[in-house]
């Protein structure tokens, strides 16, 4: 029967959640597709990673060698294109990570296996496999057919599948690490925190979050001295690091931090995933942008489609009315 | 230090509303502004920036329709020296393995040391072109990266993985790599910038310049092969708060102390 692998991420010691939400596509790949799901844990010393996976999977393979110790394309492709060469699975699923991003594409077109990256959903399509991708900022969604091959790659956007729970116990099976080339031509040197800074994101009960719509570095002190009237700690999305106009400590989103305040407030926040899945916990999510199709209005628990410098105003009066 | 960057004119869309075409084949792109990839503009700020620091040239390239033409001239405004589109004819509809076909025959055509890509477009988003290209190539790749230190004939990368963290890695030129955003702060691209490259010459190339045969890219030889679009479904909506500025700035402050986040 026709496989379906599921390559586990990890990085420093521990699996990435991300794994179990591919591990939910395969299940799922399983009953709708007969898929045989299978996790392929790469590594060094990853006996344990391989021991959790069984009890989620019906097969783990496990691929251990010192020089597997951190992940790199070369290393993990010259293992991935043997082991995909000898048991020819249907597809291959990874997730849509800076792991994923990094390994699968290329391999993808040296094995001649298309893939479809960054993909919400993968499915069956009149018996054939589909992909579903978001494009143009989430405002879009797109079906994508494979042109026929012997076989298919898919990486998965996070959030996009729940993460599994144990089911079972599966068999766990060794597969040799083939033999190296004659040189790397890359290196992994080491890790480097970036996020590092004295304001904590992650402690505070209420963040005030902004985005793009703040437009400009002058308005910066705007949000601040709001976000001061209120008691909340000023957290921000990608855009407003990128410029430099606040530290890298304050971004939320998969890049920066994970958050878990009682209540976030958003402006000028259009609602990318990769913000979106930083914000987590049962708290109450407000946002105001002026887009009425802006995503974050469809992960919000309140929206305001407004001006987001009129809100800001508006709350600054109202607090100094007290 | 040579150096290939390859841009792609996009629609703005983070700030825009997009609507579907009626054959729900693509975007409507009457009312959308047009401009270099976001991704791409940083890696065209660094690639000047290698070239002020280690000598060299910068090349800017795309695979695009003619209207692509301003923001090649963009490029060269910033500091690129030269830039080269190929005939977007026999790559229309390509996939982004179409795509890197293309621009691996570009990147042979002269001795690059690096080539740069943005590591995604904000149109289809796919973050493969780059590490695919590598794979055609043949090079050794990195994606997302942060920053670049040259050694000699090898580079230190930073790329950027999840929470805060970063991994470094050295890799031997040439290379493909993609750049994230916030590698660097992108100059300012003045008017009289661009008036100043008007009457430089962009050639174009056609695929038979670049190695590719008829048939060998677009719509035709794809890998991927789209179904057609559609508007996401709505799911869980957020319940909107309605009313002047004042009102729903209450509203806010009341579901602010509601909810324990004090205010």
């Amino acid at each position: 029967m026709a496989k379906v692998f599921v390559l586990v991420e990890h990085r420093r010691g521990s699996i990435r959640e991300a794994t179990f939400e591919c591990v939910t596509l395969a299940r799922e790949l399983q009953t709708a597709a007969g898929l045989e799901p299978a996790a392929v844990v790469i590594g060094s010393g990853v006996a344990p990673f391989a021991e959790t996976l069984a009890a989620y999977l019906p097969e783990t393979i496990v691929v251990d060698d010192p020089s597997l110790e951190h992940f790199r394309f070369e290393t993990y492709a010259a293992v991935l294109r043997d082991l995909i060469e000898r048991e020819t699975p249907l597809l291959v699923i990874a997730p849509h990570s800076a792991f994923g991003m990094e390994l699968v594409p290329r391999l993808s077109a040296e094995l001649a296996r298309p893939c479809a990256t960054d993909c919400v959903a993968v499915g069956m399509d009149g018996g054939a496999l589909a992909a579903t991708r978001s494009v143009y900022n989430g405002k879009i969604d797109e079906r994508l057919a494979f042109a026929p091959a012997g076989g298919y790659f898919a990486t998965v956007r996070a959030g996009s599948y729940a993460p599994a729970d144990p089911a079972g116990t599966g068999a766990i099976r060794a597969h040799a690490c083939p033999a190296p080339p004659a040189a790397w031509r890359t290196e992994h040197r080491g890790y480097r925190e970036t996020a590092a800074g004295a304001v904590d994101i992650t402690q505070a009960p209420l963040l005030l979050a902004i985005g793009r719509g703040i437009k400009d570095a002058e308005n910066i002190p705007k949000a601040q001295a709001l976000a001061d009237r209120l008691g909340a700690v000023l957290a921000c999305s990608r855009p407003v690091v990128d410029k430099k106009w606040l530290g890298k400590e304050r971004q939320v989103g998969t890049s920066g931090r994970t958050v878990k305040p009682k209540v976030y407030l958003a402006l000028g926040i259009s609602g990318a995933f990769q913000h979106i899945a930083g914000i987590k916990g049962p708290g109450v999510f407000i946002a105001v942008n002026r887009d009425p199709k802006a995503p974050v209005f469809r992960a919000a628990d309140f929206g305001v489609v407004e001006d987001m410098f009129k809100i800001i105003d508006a709350l600054a009066e109202k607090l100094g009315a007290k | 230090m040579e150096i290939l960057v390859c841009v792609k004119r996009v629609p703005d869309t983070a700030d825009a509303e997009v609507a579907l075409r009626p054959d729900g084949r693509g975007i409507r792109e009457e009312d959308l502004a047009f401009g270099i990839n976001e991704w791409d503009n940083y890696a065209v700020e660094e690639a000047i920036r290698l070239k002020e620091k280690h000598g060299g040239a910068v090349t800017v390239a795309t695979i695009g329709p003619a209207e692509s033409e301003d923001v090649l001239r963009r490029c060269l405004a910033m500091g690129a020296d030269d830039a080269v589109m190929i005939d977007e004819a026999s790559f229309r509809g390509a996939d982004p393995y179409g795509i890197a076909r293309g621009l691996a025959g570009l990147a042979r055509r002269k001795a690059y040391d690096l080539v740069l890509a943005g590591a995604l477009a904000g149109d289809d988003g796919y973050g493969m072109t780059g590490p695919v290209l590598a794979g055609y190539l043949g090079w050794p790749h990195a994606t997302l990266v942060t920053s670049i230190e040259v050694e000699g004939k090898k580079i230190a990368v930073a790329r950027e993985l999840e929470g805060g963290l970063e991994e470094i890695l050295a890799v031997e030129l040439p290379a493909v790599l993609t750049i994230q955003t916030g590698i660097n702060e992108p100059r300012y691209v003045s008017i009289m910038g661009i008036r100043k490259v008007r009457s430089k010459d962009i050639p174009v190339l056609a695929p038979a310049d670049i190695g590719v045969g008829a048939g060998e890219v677009g719509e035709n030889a794809n890998l991927l092969r789209s179904l057609g679009l559609s508007t996401p479904p709505a799911g869980a909506e957020a319940v909107m708060l309605k009313g002047a500025p004042a009102e729903v700035a209450q509203r806010i402050l009341d579901i602010v102390k509601e909810r324990g986040g004090v205010a």
